[in-house]
Order: C-alpha cells, then structure tokens, then sequence
C-alpha cells in the first residue's frame, strides 16, 4: 500500500512531460558508479543534445544487482509508470516479460540482425517475442599468468597441471574463482558443467542437475578445493572482486571471471599488468569449454508514458558508437556481432576479436525461465553445501534437482506458455 | 446498587465518555495504523498463494496450505534450530559477563563515571557496522583472529571461518555478546543499585562471606532486574538479522540462518508473499508467547519481592 501510495507520488512527480520546457521526461534508473557511470552520464548528455525534445532522468540505483531487482519489484508491482527505462540483468528478462512488467519491442525498430543471437534469445519469452535490447554482455573466461604457464590450459587435466606447476610459495593459488553462495557461484558451476558436458535444463524444461557430467563437474570444483589443492577454501566466501584482487596481487595462476577485471589488472597499479592473458574455459572429453552468458539489457516499463522516447534512448546508448566507446572505457562487449571485425574495437579488448566472437557464440545462457532466480537459489545452497564438505556432490545435486522440479511443476510453466500462445502475445 | 442519577446529570456523563473516546481516538487510530494493520494485512496475505515471481498464478485463497508446508519444512526447522541455538548461548554468556562487568561497576572506584559511560560503546554501534568489523576481525587473510591464534599456536595455519557451521558461529556469537553486553550489564547494574546496602552489613554481621552475599542477598534482589534483560534480550536475539545478515548471510549452506533472515529471503528475495507472510505470522506467535510467559513470570516476582 505504502510502495503503491509513493509510486503514485513519485509518478505525478516525474512522469510524462516536464511542465517548464514541455520536454518529454524519460526516467532511467541505471547503473550510475565509477567509470561506467561516468560514461553513461556522458552518453546521455550526447543524447538530449541531439534529442533536445527529450529529457533523460538518471536516477542513483543500489549497484548490487540483486538490490536492483527488489527495487524494479517493488516500483512495477504497484504498477508504476516510472521509471521508463529498465536496466535488466540477463536473468530477468523473463520473469519481467512473464509479469507483464515489460513492453514488446518491435524487431524492425531494433535491427536484430544485428545481434548475437544468443543474447537476443536470452531476451526473448512467449513465442519469441523481444523484451529487451542487450546491452553488453559478459562471458566468464580464464585469465592466465603467462610468465607461469607456456600456454592456457585447454583440458581440466591440463588445469590441474598448470595450476600445481605455476604454485611456488609466492603465488599460492592455482586458481581462484567465484565460490561465496550467490549467483556468481551458479555460473562459476554452468562453466565446469559445459566443460563435463551437462547442463542445469534440458530444452524442453526438464531439469537435469543431477547428471553423471553435473555430478563429476562439481566433485572436480571440490576436489580443487579439498584433495588437490589448487584452489584455496577462502573462495567459497569470495565474489567477484575478492578473486580479482588475489589475481591482480600476483598471488594467483589463475582466475575465473568477467572481462571487467581486465582493464583493472592491465593498469599501472596492477602487479600482474602484462603477464597475464585470456583464454575461454577449458573443458574435459566428452565436454565443450563453456562461458556463462551474462550481460545487462535495456527494457521498457510497460505502463511508461514515453514508450517512444524511451525506445530512441535505448536505440542510442546500443548503436555501434556507444557500444565502443563503452567497450573502450568499460571494457564491455558489445552485443553487436558486426563490431568484431572493426578495427576500433579490435583495441580495446582484451583478446583478439576472433576469439571474443568465438566465446560469446559459444557462450550458454541460464535457462530462460521467469523462476530462474527461486531455481538459482536453491542450486547456490546446494552447490555451497557440497564445495564446503555438508554433502557429497551426488547428493546436494539429487537433493537440488529435486527441489529445482518441484518449483517448476508448481509454477506451471508449460501451461502458462501454452495459454499464451493461444492467447498469443497480448500481455498487458 | 446504582445511584439514581438525574437525566441532567447522566447526559454529563455520557457527553465525558464521548469526549474521552475522542481523546484517545488519534491514538487508537494511530495504533491500528501502524500495529494492527500490518498484523491483519499478514495474515490475510499468509492464507493466500501469493508469488510476485509467479503473477500468473493469480491470488487465490489457499487456507492453512502455507501453514502446512511450513511444517514440512526443513529449511523452516533448520532455521528455527539455529536461532534457539544463537539465543541461548548468547544470551547465557551476556548475563554471565554482564553480571561480573555490573558487580564491578557497581563498587566505587575512580574514574567510575568514565568506565561505565566506555563500556557503552560497543552498544552504541550501529549492529550493521559492527558486524563488518567482526567480519573483518575473522578475515581469512587480513583478519587479527587467525593471526592472533597462529602465533599462540593455537591453530597451525589460518583458517577460513565463514565455511564450516561450527567455526562461523564464533564471530557471529562473539560479535552479539560484545556488543549487548554493556546493555545487559547496565540494566543489572541499575538493579543492583536499589538493594539497600544495610542487608549487606546485616549478612556480613550473620557471618557471610562475599560468595554467600551474592548467592542469598544479590542474586534473589536481582531477580527483577534479570528478568527485564532475559525478555529484552530473548525477543531481540529471536528476531536477529542483521548481524548474520552482514557476517555469513546464513552460510554456510545455510547452516546459520536464523528464523528472521529465512523469512527475509522468502519474502524480499523470492517474492513469496503468502508463504512469507505465514512465516511471519509464526515468527509473530512465537515471539508474542515468549512475551507473555515472561510478562507472567515477571509480574508474580514483582509482586513477591515487595514482600508481599
């Protein structure tokens, strides 16, 4: 009731045309920290100049992603027409869409061709209808210290190789990554599963985590751990961030993580600035090496009251100039496939453009699903349990798909999708 | 036998009844607003299916259903579990120290004023900012316990606190008794202040010695005094959050979740607004009925120890 009473104070406040210039007001609550708020500012000053007939209010949001999502919950819950503009993690799309919080976008207006398809079909639910425009994407990969390690491992045998041979008592990790229980450690997981050759769904919503491959993916995350000890028991409390500062410390041979981290360790302050690479993960026979699909998206509030100047907003920050711009001091890949082969973005990755548009292609999405984060949650307890030794990897995965099924046949999803393809896409 | 009353007379009176109701109606009105409402708002929401996540399902009425399924709930049990076992040992080590920390105040000593504003302190704190700095304290890396206990011999090589059940409720523990001790110590010290001294000089001409005086005079006078802590300090510890929020978020697994924190993640992470709110209700009931048993005990010792 208190959320409703705000948002409609908020949306007399904020909503539709400024009063004073008769400009019309889009509202954008986006990520507004560091260097990438920084460059979204920029491009959105850029913006009004060419639009001078819209006015973008970029709001201060919580950077933590999962603070963001309670807050679009809570604003589109009690039917909010602001704010306009979503910034979308890529798990969410469809859980949005499924609410009815997000507006169809017309193909035409959005030059899909353009775009990686697999970060489209992330955006896409109910007969593959487009919700939202992508962003940047993220790919996890494998930074490797080159004055350690003569080339990056392409096996997991050759991982544990690498890893024991680049451990001296200097750098006392063989490789780090994401273990702490939050989302981060569900795509740590998905890239180990790939590289055994499992997978958390099947295509047709079956859920298969507890899969011999699932299973010998995280006894080999354990094993890391506890038998071989290549990698230390601190990342089962670490995010992001943790590892990319035992990396870029030098204490560490390897880590999994987002291309974010490279332009932090390539800068002057960095002990390990030009002694370190990028490879995609390896995998093991039988596996192929599998990136998580990540990345932000841009949507549009179905109740906004400028649809179309919220769509000239999104179609501005995805053209090709500020992707590389964003590319260039974010160090975001863009999500336009053509931009692979210019020259200008060639500069400012962190691997050769080929092998970027190899991993994105080849990258896998969390399933698209609107209970993804319910499923996610109960794979991050699980797979915690197992890594910190509570459960055996073959039981916490049994107990996980478990309950993971149960989730999904309460939920109804095939008869929801059912119902609306009869109905076809008339959502809001 | 009722008075006959003029009609004049009766008329006053009910004019005086009506404007006390109207006195007190903004504060009733005030109350059912922000006590009521909520509690009745709850439970309608705890007999309804109700998953922002799941908007397709609708809202239907549902009963006991999510009383039910809370029964069977392990995680539920778990949680429960853990916030019993979080309340009895930190409430028992903060009566103990709070207790010896009381008696110590309580005698005259320079600089007393100072010594019991300092102690203080940790409880000013805001719980969120103290928790980080325990969280820092238990760092694997930069964190003074491990290096503390590696160089008594203590332990042989750092350890990693937050991933095993048994080590990651020392910092939660040690965080809540440093910070609530001077709370408890204060409340005790002020009941330790109304006990006459002259009870003490007539148990010291009995012939007791210091341990007799505070088993017989200290401990039954203060009876009141810790009843009050055990009924502040249970409700509060029933219903933490934010310390293990802050310091494991339940983990490992989630082998520290307490109650509030569970309740927290259904409702404000996954959206489940029914089966939230039916948690929420028996948080409700639970603490509500530790409330009353103790309002019981204490009114029947209030009573006694005026010698009635």
């Amino acid at each position: 009731m208190l959320s409703r009473a705000l948002a409609a104070i908020l949306l007399l406040a904020t909503c539709g045309v400024d009063p004073d210039d008769g400009r019309t007001v889009v509202t954008f609550p986006g990520s507004a920290l560091g260097e990438e708020g920084r460059l979204l500012q920029r491009q959105i000053v850029r913006f009004m100049e060419e639009n001078p007939d819209i006015r973008v209010d970029l709001q201060r949001t919580p950077d933590d992603a999962t603070q963001r999502h309670q807050l679009y919950v809570q604003r589109l819950n009690a039917r909010s027409h602001d704010p306009d503009i979503l910034q979308l993690d890529v798990i969410w799309t469809p859980e949005f869409a499924a609410a009815g919080w997000l507006l169809p976008l017309d193909e035409a207006a959005v030059d899909t061709d353009e775009f990686f398809p697999a970060t489209l079909e992330a955006n896409r639910w109910w007969d593959g209808q487009l919700f939202a425009v992508p962003w940047f994407v993220d790919v996890g990969m494998l930074y490797w210290r080159t004055d350690l390690l003569p080339a990056a491992p392409a096996t997991m045998d050759a991982l544990t190789r690498g890893a024991r041979a680049g451990m001296s008592d200097s750098v006392p990790r063989g490789i780090v990554w994401q273990g702490a229980r939050y989302e981060g450690l569900v795509t740590t997981f998905l890239e180990y599963l790939g590289g055994f050759g499992g997978e958390i769904m099947t295509s047709d919503g079956r859920v298969v985590v507890d899969s011999p491959q699932a299973i010998r993916a995280l006894t080999f995350m354990h094993a890391q751990i506890h038998n071989l000890g290549i990698a230390p028991e601190a990342v089962l409390t670490w995010h992001e961030e943790e590892a990319r500062f035992a990396f870029q410390n030098g204490t560490a041979v390897m880590m999994r993580n987002w291309p974010y981290a490279y332009a932090l360790l390539a800068s002057d302050d960095s002990r390990v600035a030009g002694r370190f690479s990028v490879a995609p993960m390896p995998a093991a026979p039988g596996g192929h090496p599998t990136a998580a699909l990540g990345g932000n998206q841009l949507a549009i509030n179905a109740r906004s009251d400028a649809p179309e100047a919220a769509l000239r907003l999104i179609a501005f920050l995805t053209a090709t100039d500020q992707m590389l711009e964003r590319a260039e001091l974010a160090g975001q890949f863009p999500t336009r496939h053509a931009l692979y082969d210019d020259p200008r973005l060639a500069a400012s990755l962190p691997m050769p453009a080929d092998q970027a548009r190899a991993i994105i292609e080849a990258a896998t999405p969390r399933p698209v699903i609107p209970i993804w984060t319910e499923l996610s949650e109960i794979l991050q307890i699980e797979l915690h349990r197992a890594l910190v030794g509570q459960a055996s990897p073959e039981v916490a995965l049994g107990r996980a798909a478990r309950a993971m099924t149960e989730v999904v046949d309460e939920a109804g999803i095939p008869e929801l999708q059912e119902r609306m393809r009869r109905r076809g896409v008339a959502l809001r | 036998m009722r008075r006959p009353v003029a009609p004049r007379q009766r008329g006053i009176e009910i004019e005086e009844r009506r404007l006390g109701w109207l006195l007190v109606a903004p504060a009733l009105v005030v109350i059912a607003g922000i006590a009521l409402f909520p509690l009745v708002w709850t439970v309608w929401e705890s007999i309804h299916l109700h998953d922002l996540r799941m908007p397709w399902r609708g809202r239907p009425f549902v009963g006991l259903e999510n009383y039910v399924a809370i029964a069977g709930d392990r995680r539920f049990w778990a949680s429960m579990g853990h916030t019993v076992f979080f309340t009895g040992t930190s409430i028992t080590l903060e009566l103990l120290l709070g207790l010896f920390l009381a008696l110590a105040m309580n005698r005259s000593f320079r600089g007393r004023g100072l010594v019991r504003a300092a102690v203080l302190v940790p409880w000013a704190i805001p719980t969120v900012v103290a928790a980080l700095l325990w969280r820092f304290l238990f760092d694997t890396e930069a964190g003074i316990a491990n290096a503390l206990l590696v160089g008594a011999g203590v332990l042989e090589e750092p350890i990693v606190w937050f991933i095993r059940a048994a080590t990651a409720w020392v910092p939660v523990i040690l965080a809540d008794v440093w910070k609530t001790t001077p709370f408890v110590a204060l409340l005790l010290l002020a009941g330790l202040q109304n006990i006459d001294e002259s009870l003490y000089e007539a148990a010291s001409v009995d012939g007791a010695g210091p341990w007799w005086q505070l088993r017989y005079v200290t401990l039954p006078l203060l009876k009141p005094a810790i009843l009050v802590v055990l009924i502040f300090r249970t409700l509060d510890a029933f219903r933490v959050f934010d310390l293990i929020y802050v310091l494991t978020g339940g983990g490992p697994g989630t082998a520290t979740e307490p109650i509030a924190l569970y309740t927290f993640n259904v409702l404000l992470q996954n959206l489940q607004f029914g089966y939230g709110s039916a948690l929420s209700v028996i948080v409700f009931l639970v603490t509500f009925g530790i409330a009353v048993l103790y309002i019981k005990g204490l009114r029947v010792d209030l009573t006694g120890a005026r010698g009635r």
